[in-house]
């Protein structure tokens, strides 16, 4: 059933993409992302959609997850964003995936709230772990000690 | 709504929660400076959480308890010399600690209590994201205070430059490409345009 969430969104990774692009873009709390790429944008987000479950299934506190978001941290410091607007925009992409899977109906009998659960749980330690990297590569950037 | 049944269960066991969590804080690596904190207000801050669970919970944002308790919060960690990132963990940790408490009593046979721990993940879930996103915007404050540092895009005239930038950079890629004209003189190939 995990999997069974997890093949749902990367199977929808261009609609998803898109929809999440178009979120970020017209919301006034991540109004920074309007300066990227259009094209990019879309593409930073499909990784992340096409790839859910390499992202969802490791262990967040080390390897890809941590050196991954502590490079996007500084790298968008170095832009100009806010951390207040990346960490919105991780919220925002999380609330989007588990949308995504309450709309489409997976979770009815009881063995599939279970999945639900489960899934609840590695989404928001992946998401948790997300932040605290962004936060951690934009703050050491700053070099306030 | 919270069920009553997951409110009494972490407001019955408040006291224990809340030291496992302070325990949790201060001996996590993500979270070194909260040894800066005085242990007994530690506490009491995560106490009341445990303890008021369900009015935690069920505060409306908009009502603005929560932006301003956690707004604050951020301030007060930066006057305490806890960096941002270790004030993300410990809510991370907090909310994670709850969580595993939570479903450590579900129980498989009934999907109504699947379902009432659905619920209760969801309000959890945006309790955090809530206190994350203001606990942040506290401390940019105060680091613009103290220090002066605002993101650049939060400038109208730095994010208006930011625009005309992409502006000219789409404009080159829509732009059709050029090939040189291609002139031959004497066996060499000079490129024009």
């Amino acid at each position: 059933m995990l999997e069974k969430m997890i093949e749902m969104i990367e199977k929808n990774s261009e609609s998803m993409a898109e929809d999440l692009k178009e979120k970020l873009l017209s919301d006034p709390d991540t109004k920074s992302f309007q300066t990227l790429d259009d094209k990019v944008l879309y593409e930073d987000i499909h990784a992340f959609y096409s790839r859910l479950g390499y992202w969802l299934l490791r262990d967040p506190e080390m390897g890809d997850v941590k050196s991954y978001y502590t490079e996007i941290g500084k790298r968008r410091r170095m832009e100009g964003f806010s951390i207040t607007e990346l960490v919105r925009s991780l919220i925002l992409t999380k609330k989007h995936v588990w949308d995504a899977v309450l709309e489409k109906g997976i979770m009815d009998a009881p063995v599939e709230l279970n999945s639900g659960i489960d899934f609840i749980t590695y989404l928001n330690r992946f998401f948790d772990f997300a932040i605290y990297y962004t936060t951690l590569g934009y703050y050491k950037s700053l070099g306030v000690s | 709504m919270l069920t009553r049944r997951i409110v009494d269960l972490i407001q019955g066991n408040a006291a224990e929660l809340s030291k496992s969590i302070v325990n949790e804080i201060l001996s996590h690596p993500t979270t070194k400076s909260y040894h800066n904190i005085d242990e007994k207000t530690l506490l009491d801050m995560i106490y009341d959480i445990c303890s008021r669970f369900s009015y935690w919970l069920s505060e409306d944002d908009d009502r603005g308890e929560v932006k301003k308790h956690y707004r604050d919060l951020g301030k007060r960690r930066f006057e305490q010399g806890i960096t941002l990132p270790e004030v993300v963990s410990a809510l991370y940790l907090t909310k994670r600690k709850l969580w595993e408490f939570i479903t450590a009593h579900r129980d498989v046979t009934s999907s109504l209590d699947l379902n009432q721990i659905l619920e209760t993940s969801f309000l959890l879930v945006r309790f955090f994201d809530h206190a994350v996103v203001h606990v942040t915007e506290g401390y940019e404050e105060i680091l613009k205070e103290k220090y002066g540092y605002e993101a650049p895009l939060r400038n109208p005239e730095r994010f208006a430059e930011a625009m005309a930038e992409k502006e000219k950079r789409m404009r080159v890629m829509k732009e059709k490409p050029r090939l040189p004209e291609l002139c031959f003189t004497k066996g060499m190939i000079r490129l024009e345009g």
